[in-house]
């Protein structure tokens, strides 16, 4: 597998923050995207691009997590046979 | 809507496209006076099979990208338990002709592994194609675009 990150598990923290703060997005904010640094949740946007467009404003190349809050995340499918890749 | 027409060669309804970074990383290298990576020119396959759009680890090396966030996708490949995908924030950009072409300035895209002796190193999956018409002419071994 390629790997494609310099930094792997780039994104540890941010996802564990995600993890620890989904309790409270979900609460109103389902189906919406979270822009998160570090431990800091930044803000809640209505579209992805909104959200990765304040990401690099605020935190330029450093790494942020944007995501797609989902109370239950659900699994996209391909129907032919890829690996999936991740540096996790 | 703008259009194209192609033929449906014998791995399906394939065509040329670009994908490059973000506009947002785009607009931020810039302004960090960083060279912004010249756009990869692939062959893309439209795929209603695909709920993502997904491209390959080597169009993101080849635009020193790290990802932006993760999804879980279920493959044949990985059976009954989702794995996980690192998400790239890139464009995309299909050329139409002397028409306008078919842009999504940033989009998150599943980064997998396609088998490249199949012939395309992207799948145009059903988040870009929510916004399209598509037909898919077997009969006279042709498919349209729209957008």
């Amino acid at each position: 597998m390629t790997s494609t990150s310099g930094a792997k598990m780039a994104l540890e923290k941010e996802l564990a923050t995600y993890k620890s703060k989904l309790p409270e997005l979900k609460e109103n904010n389902e189906g919406k995207f979270v822009l998160i640094h570090g431990e800091e949740v930044v803000g809640v946007y209505d579209s992805y691009e909104d959200a990765m467009k304040i990401g690099y404003d605020r935190f330029k190349l450093e790494t942020f997590l944007v995501k797609k809050i989902e109370a239950v995340e659900q699994a996209q499918f391909i129907t032919r046979h890829v690996n999936p890749c991740s540096t996790t | 809507m703008p259009h194209f027409t192609l033929p449906i060669l014998p791995a399906g309804p394939v065509m040329d496209a670009w994908v490059g970074v973000s506009e947002a990383r785009r607009v931020t290298l810039v302004s960090l006076n960083q060279p912004v990576p010249n756009p990869v020119q692939i062959r893309a396959l439209v795929d209603t099979g695909a709920s993502s759009s997904c491209v390959d680890p080597s169009v993101m090396t080849t635009l020193a990208l790290t990802p932006r966030g993760q999804v879980q996708m279920s493959t044949p490949s990985t059976g009954t338990t989702p794995h996980t995908a690192d998400q790239y924030d890139v464009s995309i950009f299909i050329p139409c002709g002397t028409n306008p072409p078919l842009v999504r300035r940033t989009v998150g895209v599943a980064c997998v592994e396609l088998v490249a002796s199949q012939g395309f190193h992207a799948l145009i999956g059903r988040d870009i194609l929510r916004s399209c018409l598509l037909t898919y002419n077997g009969a006279t071994g042709f498919f349209t675009l729209a957008y």
